[in-house]
């Protein structure tokens, strides 16, 4: 019996043709504005900016373990942000994007200090409560509107692009480009160092702290970085609906639950499974959601079957059977020579 | 052809896509020309109509006659409306804002884009209004709502008197007739002229409880004492530290802002503390017969603002039908109760009818904006003109006070006991202070 020389790769076939698809795909989305309608951009848009949510919880929670139920105070902070700086203080909206996203970044780290002192179900709370003082404050803002929230004055909508179609070109590049980045950063990590430790730390965290992975360390960046992502997310979410109100900036339904079911269905703890998970979403919203409380019902169900029936997401359950990857991720012991 | 309303708003901005669409759409022209030969009066397209409203969710009971009232209206319109000579068929495409102001933003943005609605209509709160009304401003799309005090609807956009909006427009009464009405109730009876008030936090409760344009100066300067207790965070659960202040200072009459649920817990709270005002006079809380029904008998004797009811001396301009004769056929359809909804969702559709069968070029949207500024209409809530308003979008709507009393065919009638400030709406009973049971 001979013993074959093994070789360790990333690339493989699949991965390959992946990345031809994923060009491909880049490709036509980034000349979408000369063919799309206008509603067709609205709704890539929209896939975008809960792609981009489901890839930042994935990361955070599939990765790093921390399962936040309190996205929605970056979400609502981007939101807020946006309102303030640019009917208060005059900066044009797309350029609110990036300052509200460092400001979140920066805020998040007292949070992060604070929370990272609970454990598992402890920090989940927790982080819904931080999201829950965060609305409560919003409602005390009047200037902002308060409780009753505020529209982004015509004006500043329109200083984006004069016509609609304009305008959501002008959304639609900003959001591609934002999701692009966030993924090639999420991609990028999880092949660095810090991937690494963020994997052994998804697999055990004992186990990855007893081989000198600095957990807290690689966990902290995780969350700024999630928070900075989430909420230039949020600040596009808002410029899209023209109106902001505590309970919808602050809404756990609409900016948490709805990413966990995405994330949950496509396979948590995978890089394609969020985006997959996002696309199935948006699939059954299109198809169904004129149904009113139906459509509700069948949302969870679908939920409930794939958690029951593909615990590991629909992308789980591609990956192990058919052995494919769209992204060289995953290390793979193969034999060097056939025998 | 519809893409042509983008043009309209910025007549520069004709981008190859558009171009090429033109081109073919010219195309499908040619080759279909010959089979439309002969039906020259016979419109090109269907007019399309957007309805945003809460059919799901908590506010969802002011939707809980669309259906029914769709239903009339979609009769009554029957294979089209005649606009400039041509006939057009109608479709009114509804959606669901599961009583939630994003949603409400979405499917507006998606009627706008997607559906290319040539006139949009929403009602029901200022969480499905404003956002609503936010996308067809910033769109240029002709936009009618109703369902919300026009305080909420224009100030809480940030609405500007001296310029107003450009593209929406809005029907219903307003806070200042609140005050005439609620006043009025509260001088019927003999009390010691202190009114503690609640404010709900959300976008009826700030707008009303404004300290500038809101209920408390129009309160104070009819007289009254104004002892104020705040905004309360909405579906909060203790009342308490407002019970115990309107109570100290010895408040006969009790108003606000309230939702159902909000409400119930707060009356509940007033019998336990045994705080009994004569008067309990709250806004948005009591307009549902459910609401009342929660509240079993000691619902009987709170009173509301009323906007609309079957004794409402008002014809529909498109059916022809009463006040009454359009309730009557609401609970023999559902077998429910009548509700104030009902006449506010009908004077919507009729009114926007109105005003595309005034529209000179229904493909020119600022043509639809010129008839809209021009309305004046009788509908099934009373007269409709933009022409008067308080501010340059709102018109107001007849509001008169209402006292919720034991019924003879339903549990709880809510019935007229105020109409100081229209009188041509016949009062039905008298103003009664609470009776409570020992």
């Amino acid at each position: 019996m001979t013993v074959a020389a093994l070789t360790i790769v990333r690339a493989t076939p699949s991965t390959r043709l992946g990345l031809v698809f994923i060009a491909s795909l880049v490709a036509g989305l980034l000349s979408a504005p000369l063919w799309a309608t206008t509603d067709a951009l609205r709704l890539l848009i929209d896939i975008f900016l809960y792609v981009a949510l489901a890839c930042l919880w994935n990361f955070l929670a599939g990765y790093a373990g921390l399962v936040s139920v309190g996205q929605q105070a970056f979400v609502g902070l981007g939101g807020y942000g946006l309102f303030a700086l640019s009917a208060k203080a005059g900066i044009p909206p797309l350029l609110c994007v990036p300052i509200v996203g460092l400001a979140a970044a920066l805020l998040s780290i007292p949070i992060a200090g604070l929370l990272f002192r609970l454990r598992g179900a402890y920090f989940a709370i927790g982080s819904w409560v931080v999201a829950e003082v965060f609305r409560l404050s919003a409602i005390l803002l009047t200037p902002l509107g308060g409780g009753s929230g505020m529209s982004l004055p015509a004006r500043i909508a329109q200083s984006v692009g004069r016509a609609p179609h304009d305008r959501f070109v002008a959304v639609y590049w900003t959001a591609l480009a934002l999701l692009l980045g966030i993924l090639v950063i999420i991609f990028l990590a999880l092949r660095s160092r810090t991937g690494l430790a963020l994997t052994a730390i998804r697999d055990n965290e004992l186990a990855a702290r007893s081989n000198g992975v600095n957990v807290g360390r690689t966990k902290l960046i995780v969350y700024v970085a999630t928070a900075f992502g989430t909420a230039m997310i949020g600040a596009l979410i808002f410029l899209q609906r023209l109106r902001i109100s505590p309970d919808a900036a602050f809404s756990v339904n609409d900016w948490t639950a709805l990413v966990i079911f995405m994330v949950v269905i496509g396979g948590l703890g995978s890089f394609e499974g969020p985006i997959l998970g996002a696309l199935i979403y948006f699939l059954l919203r299109e198809t169904l959601a004129n149904l009113g409380p139906t459509y509700l019902m069948v949302l969870g169900a679908v939920a409930i079957l794939v958690m029951l029936l593909a615990p590991r997401g629909l992308w789980g359950l591609v990956r192990s059977r058919w052995q494919i990857q769209l992204l060289p991720l995953q290390l793979r012991v193969i034999p060097l020579t056939k025998h | 052809m519809a893409q042509g309303k983008w043009s309209l708003s910025s007549p520069t901005a004709i981008s190859r896509r558009r171009a090429v669409q033109g081109l073919a759409l010219a195309g499908a022209g040619a080759i279909a020309a010959p089979a439309l030969i002969g039906r020259a009066l016979a419109a090109s397209r269907t007019i399309k109509l957007g309805f945003v409203s809460p059919e799901s969710g908590p506010i969802a009971s002011f939707g809980s006659a669309d259906e029914f009232i769709l239903a009339g209206v979609r009769k009554a319109i029957g294979d089209g409306i005649i606009v400039g000579g041509v006939k057009y068929p109608v479709e009114i495409l509804v959606r669901d804002s599961q009583s939630n102001p994003s949603r409400a933003a979405e499917v507006a943005a998606e009627l706008i884009t997607k559906e290319k609605i040539d006139l949009m209509l929403a009602s029901s709160t200022a969480d499905t209004v404003n956002p609503v009304a936010d996308q067809c401003e910033v769109n240029g799309v002709p936009c009618i709502t109703t369902d919300t005090p026009w305080d909420a609807f224009f100030f809480g956009r940030g609405g500007d008197p001296a310029k107003g909006f450009d593209w929406t427009y809005h029907f219903f009464w307003g806070v200042g007739q609140i005050v005439e009405t609620f006043t009025g109730l509260w001088n019927a009876i003999e009390t010691n002229k202190t009114v503690g008030a609640l404010w709900s936090n959300d976008s009826d409760g700030v707008a009303v409880s404004n300290p500038v344009h809101g209920l408390p100066p129009g309160f104070i300067k009819a007289g009254f004492k104004l002892i104020d207790a705040g905004l309360f965070t909405p579906l909060s659960n203790d009342f308490t530290a407002q019970i115990t202040k309107l109570k100290a200072e010895k408040c006969d009459i009790v108003t606000g802002v309230f939702l159902p649920p909000d409400f119930a817990t707060f009356w509940a709270q007033c019998a336990q503390q045994g705080f009994k005002p004569k008067a309990v006079t709250v806004a948005k809380a009591l307009l549902f017969p459910a609401s009342v029904e929660a509240l079993g008998d000691r619902g009987v004797g709170l009173s509301s603002e009323e906007w609309w009811s079957p004794d409402h001396p008002f014809k529909s301009g498109l059916t022809g039908q009463s006040a009454a004769e359009l309730c009557a056929d609401f609970t023999k359809a559902t077998g429910k109760q009548w509700v104030q909804p009902i006449g506010f969702k009908h004077a919507l559709l009729e009114v926007a009818l109105d005003v595309l069968k005034r529209t000179k070029n229904v493909d020119d949207p600022g043509s639809i904006m010129e008839s809209i500024a021009a309305t004046d209409y009788q509908s099934i809530v009373g007269p409709v003109s933009w022409k008067k308003g308080p501010v340059k979008n709102c018109t107001t709507t007849p509001l008169v006070g209402g006292q919720w009393v034991k019924g003879k065919t339903s549990k709880y009638d809510i019935q007229i006991v105020n109409n100081a400030a229209y009188p041509g709406i016949a009062t039905v009973g008298k103003f009664q202070p609470i009776a409570y049971g020992s």
